[in-house]
Order: C-alpha cells, then sequence, then structure tokens
C-alpha cells in the first residue's frame, strides 16, 4: 500500500488546505511503491520551502536541507552509493533561484537523480513573493506593481546539454504526473519533472481564486496534452521530452 | 619510510589514515594542494570519490550528503571559501553530520592579501554559522600534526556526530618536513550510524527530538536540547586536551599557536610558551593553572586579538594582545613587535 511509505500518524500535514503539495505527495507515494521502492533502496531530499517539508512525510531516511542545497546533498548520496534511487522534491524558488547554480551543474554532470519541482511561481513558506518562475506581470507581495522579469526557461535551461529529461505536468493531471515521476525515478541520470501546482494561500488569493479547487480547475482548463515524442513542449503544454538514454 | 613531507598533503594523508573516503572541493590557494591529492587519489582507488564542485556551497553540502550516505567525507578551503561553507556547518551541527573542514587561513577579509599566511578565521571557526553551536577545532603548527590532527578531526567528528574544523594557515600548509607518516601510529574511530537507504530517519536542519519529530515551538525544549549539545561537544573534546607548554619559571607566557608558535622558537630562552592545539572549546583548565603560574601573559596572533578575547574571558585578568598582521612573520618583526608591546605596558 502506498500509505505505507508515508508517517500518516503526522497527519495532518503542514500545509494549507488546497494546497497543491499533498497531491504531488499522493502521487510520489504511489509511484514509488508502485516501482517497489523503499527503505533499503531510496531515499528523499527536501529543500527548506513548503515543498522541501514532504520529506519529512515518507517513512524512510529523508534529508530536509538547507535552502537550495537539495542537489549537492543529494550528489553528495548518489557518488557514496550509486544504488540508491534519489528523489529531490522541492520548491521552484529553492531549485531555480537559490539553488540555481547547482541545477546548472547537476544537470551538467547528469547526475542520475530524479527532481520534482513544484512550480507555484511564488516563495511560499516566507509568503509569496516574486521567483524566478513568477509570470511577468503577476502580482506578488514583492511585485505589487507585477513581477519586472519573464520567468526561467527551465526548459530550455534544461535541454542545453546533449542529454537531458525534462516533463512538465500539474496537480490536476494525476495519472500523467505520476507517469512523469515514475519516467523521471527510471531515467538513467538528471530528471526534472516541472509540476504546475496551486499556492492558494500565499498565491492564488491574491490572484482572484477562492479555493485551491478552482486553482485546479484553472490547470485543466489551461493545460493541454503534448503529442508524445515532441522535441520542445510548447507554452501550457504538459508532457516530456528527453534525450539520450542510450548513451551510458 | 622518512620523506619530504608538506603541511597540506599530511592532512590528506591523514584522512585517508582516518578512513575518508569522500572529498568535495572548489580550489582556493593555499589549500589547493589538498583538492589536487584527492584528484589523483580518486583516479588511484575506486573507493575514493572526488568531486570538483561549482562553489564552496555545493561543496561543503555534498560532503554532508556523502557523509549521510556512509561515506567519512571533508572538504578543505581557505578564508573565502569558509565563509561560504559558514551555513552549512551550522546545519551539520543540527543535523548531526559528522564531517571535516579544513581551512588553510589567509589574510582577510574578502580576498584580502593572496595567500599570505594568517589567523583571522580563529572566531569564525567557532562563531562563523547562526545560532548557537559548539564546533571542535583543531590548530596544528608542524607537518607531523597536520596528520595526527587530520586524523583526530575526523575520530571527533564520527564521536561528536558533527562538523570538525581543522585550521591551518599557508605557512603550515606549506611548511615541508622530514617525517615518516607510516611510522605513526594513530587510533581510527570506526563510522557507527548506519548509512542513508537503511531506515526511517529523518535528517533535517529544524530543531528536533531524539525521534526526529519536529520541535519548533517549545523554548524549553530548546533550552535543555542546547545544553544537550554543548555537554555532548564537551564530553567529546575532553578526549582530545592537546596543548603544549614549555615551561619557564620566572619569565612571561607567550601564548601562540599555528604559524606564529614556530616563528618565536629562537625566542624561547626568555619566554614560557603555552600552545593550544585545540583551540576550540579552550582548555579552561590548563589556562587557567597556567597562566597563573606567570606574570604577564602575551597572546601573539596573526589577527587583531581574537584568541586574546578568548583568554581573557577565561583566566579574567588583562592579556598583553600582540597582534602581527599583514602576512609577514620574520623573527625580527615579532621579536620588534613583542618588545614594543612589552614596554608600553
Ligand atoms: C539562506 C536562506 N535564505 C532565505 C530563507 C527563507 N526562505 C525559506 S523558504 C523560502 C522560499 C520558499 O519558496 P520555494 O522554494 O519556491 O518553496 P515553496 O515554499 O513555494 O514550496 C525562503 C526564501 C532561508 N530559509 N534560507
Ligand atoms: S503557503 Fe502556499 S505552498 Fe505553502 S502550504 Fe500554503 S498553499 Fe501550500
Amino acid at each position: 500500500m502506498f500509505k505505507d511509505l508515508l508517517k500518516t500518524h503526522l497527519f495532518p500535514t503542514s500545509w494549507c488546505p488546497g494546497c497543491g503539495i499533498g497531491g504531488i505527495m499522493a502521487q510520489l507515494a504511489m509511484a514509488m511503491d508502485e516501482m517497489g521502492l523503499n527503505q533499503s533502496n531510496s531515499v528523499v531530499v527536501g529543500g527548506i520551502g513548503c515543498t522541501g517539508r514532504m520529506a519529512g512525510y515518507f517513512n524512510l531516511d529523508s534529508v530536509y536541507t538547507l535552502h537550495g542545497r537539495t542537489l549537492p546533498v543529494a550528489q553528495g548520496i548518489k557518488m557514496v552509493n550509486p544504488s540508491l534511487k534519489v528523489i529531490i522534491i522541492s520548491g521552484d524558488g529553492d531549485l531555480a533561484s537559490i539553488g540555481g547554480n547547482h541545477l546548472i551543474h547537476a544537470l551538467r554532470r547528469n547526475v542520475d537523480l530524479a527532481v520534482l519541482c513544484n512550480n507555484n511561481e511564488v516563495y511560499g513558506l516566507t509568503g509569496g513573493q516574486a521567483g524566478p518562475t513568477t509570470p511577468q506581470g503577476t502580482p506578488t507581495v514583492s511585485s505589487p506593481d507585477g513581477s519586472p522579469y519573464e520567468p526561467l526557461n527551465l526548459q530550455g535551461l534544461l535541454k542545453t546539454g546533449s542529454r537531458y529529461f525534462y516533463a512538465r505536468t500539474t496537480v490536476y493531471h494525476q495519472v500523467h504526473l505520476k507517469r512523469c515521476i515514475k519516467e523521471a525515478i527510471q531515467w538513467p541520470g538528471f530528471a526534472f519533472v516541472d509540476i504546475a501546482s496551486q499556492c492558494i494561500e500565499n498565491n492564488g488569493r491574491r490572484l482572484g481564486f477562492k479555493t485551491g479547487y478552482e486553482m485546479l480547475a484553472m490547470f485543466r482548463d489551461k493545460y493541454k496534452r503534448a503529442p508524445d515524442g515532441v522535441e520542445s513542449l510548447a507554452p501550457l503544454e504538459i508532457g516530456l521530452v528527453k534525450r539520450g538514454e542510450e548513451q551510458p | 619510510m622518512k620523506r619530504l613531507v608538506q603541511g597540506n598533503e599530511a592532512v590528506f594523508a591523514g584522512a585517508v589514515k582516518a578512513g575518508a573516503t569522500y572529498f568535495a572541493g572548489y580550489p582556493i590557494s593555499p589549500s589547493s594542494e589538498i583538492l589536487l591529492l584527492a584528484a589523483q587519489q580518486a583516479a588511484r582507488s575506486p573507493d575514493f570519490h572526488f568531486l570538483q564542485a561549482e562553489d564552496e556551497l555545493a561543496a561543503i553540502n555534498q560532503v554532508l550528503g556523502a557523509s549521510l550516505a556512509g561515506g567519512k567525507a571533508f572538504t578543505a578551503t581557505s578564508g573565502p571559501g569558509f565563509t561560504l561553507m559558514q551555513e552549512a556547518i551550522g546545519w551539520g551541527h543540527q543535523a548531526e553530520v559528522p564531517c571535516v573542514v579544513i581551512n588553510v587561513q589567509r589574510v582577510g577579509p574578502g580576498t584580502g592579501m593572496p595567500t599570505m599566511p594568517a589567523q583571522g578565521d580563529i572566531l569564525q571557526s567557532q562563531y562563523g554559522s547562526s545560532g548557537d553551536y559548539y564546533p571542535i577545532v583543531f590548530y596544528p603548527n608542524s607537518v607531523a600534526e597536520c596528520y595526527r590532527l587530520t586524523v583526530a578531526a575526523f575520530n571527533a567528528a564520527e564521536e561528536s556526530l558533527s562538523p570538525v574544523v581543522l585550521l591551518s594557515d599557508s605557512f603550515v600548509g606549506h611548511l615541508n618536513e622530514t617525517v615518516d607518516l607510516e611510522a605513526m601510529e594513530v587510533e581510527v574511530v570506526a563510522r557507527q550510524r548506519p548509512p542513508l537507504g537503511t531506515g526511517n530517519r529523518f535528517f533535517t536542519g529544524l530543531v528536533h527530538d531524539e525521534e526526529g519529530r519536529i520541535r519548533t515551538a517549545d523554548a524549553l525544549f530548546y533550552q535543555s536540547w542546547l545544553g544537550k549539545v554543548r555537554e555532548k561537544r564537551d564530553g567529546v573534546a575532553a578526549r582530545y586536551p592537546f596543548y603544549e607548554h614549555r615551561e619557564r619559571p620566572g619569565h612571561d607566557l607567550i601564548i601562540a599557536f599555528g604559524i606564529l608558535s614556530r616563528v618565536i622558537a629562537p625566542l624561547l630562552d626568555d619566554f614560557a610558551l603555552f600552545r593550544p592545539i585545540r583551540i576550540f572549546p579552550p582548555l579552561v583548565r590548563e589556562l587557567r593553572s597556567i597562566t597563573q603560574e606567570y606574570r604577564r601573559v602575551i597572546v601573539l596572533e596573526a589577527n587583531d586579538g581574537q584568541y586574546a578575547q578568548v583568554v581573557e574571558g577565561i583566566v579574567h585578568r588583562d592579556v598583553i594582545r600582540v597582534s602581527v598582521v599583514g602576512g609577514r612573520f620574520s623573527a625580527e618583526r615579532v621579536t620588534t613587535a613583542l618588545k614594543q608591546a612589552l614596554t608600553s605596558v
């Protein structure tokens, strides 16, 4: 049972009602359960943020690193014990802003890690400030007139090398989300899953959403499936792009 | 076999002797020899892992991950890199991760005077990260000691389950002396904690109890937890009460360590020497009793009085502070500085 992988005695979790993170946790637990991942073969690593706290809810060895440092910690783990499946779960701010340099270099080294990035377009834990993934023009607590910058192109960044795995999905598309997670864990190299999810309390309400469900419905309506095998995902397409699996 | 060995090389040999299997680092003089030796070791031995990190933030966090995964792990750096590592050193104390951080000091702040020797990171080695935490710090002054104390640092890290700091300086790191490392007998403390992937533990920088439960809203828990952390550190440190005392009754006492304790060798007919080798936690009992035997106590260091503050706080009397800064430490310069300080009191 996937629930055995979770510390259900610690529930309710620390997340706000209606937050998207719980949906990612459920799909990750199910994916791991189906893949036979457990205490003896896997480790979950989270970095500071609402998302990273997920590490502490797994019934296996887990690490809650400093803000931004999931990737180097995971790389140290992987080098010493390559047989462990190391799954990283963290926020977009953690991975792409304060940890951005590590992202560039972990993908350059093609470290065999599965990175699940909860992309809620803001810094959730600290109150909803703009971050590297905030769409230009979006008002946040730290960008009252709208975020002035273009967001980071995560897909473009992930595809700079000759080998890559980039998936984009949402918490609404649960079946797709689980498939992406599984493929990422199986991918023999650096795999990055960019998961659109809702921060209702520190982002959604400011944008006019009343509930987390309204935000999920927005993902349902806005995102479309990309055809299998595309080379590049168009904006608002979910799917995955990968290259170089056969290389050592 | 006796041969000429460099300080940094002896540090690396000590790490290997202690069972280190992982090094991550970012190049910075005067510590880079350690990184290069680690790269060579990894090329020779499949059991040794080496990573040239993208920066020092990565290096120390890679070391922490490697340690959790079961490897004895270390990094080496100098002032600017040591500063970048501070947050993670604090995390290592909170999450209880053994590792060794070597800081071959050079003149700061900032880029300073690359790469002239200094002792400017004494207080940083103890207080550089946020909050209260209690790192054990050693400071050798010879090639043989670089070897022995690196082994001791790994042992103390295992026993205290925390990052231990080995301070050096560009003089000690680049010193060449004839030693027979293979003939030196050292004890090695084995890894006790099972590696990641064998249990159901939560390693976190959040305050937590022994079962790994988060305790971030309980002041009284924090207070008793902090007391226990300190007690544990003191208990481990007590096994490493390293110092050198050259008695000279009727003369003044110089307290010095690292490079300066070598430079003053020609003066030791006229002065007594107390050389703390375990810099932190300070050797309180020894400092109190030994300083009592001398009328005047001089703390000689290559910074503006950092350890003097520590000593004064322990011995409850004024010491004469002699700072020799800027990276040049000839015996003449040090003698002049000492004379000036002694005639002006
Ligand atoms: C070095 C450091 N700087 C800042 C913070 C404060 N901080 C904690 S979480 C966070 C951002 C969280 O955003 P994200 O990574 O996107 O995760 P989310 O909370 O949205 O899941 C920040 C800035 C910190 N803990 N450490
Ligand atoms: S602040 Fe946002 S991201 Fe954090 S738990 Fe609440 S809804 Fe979720």
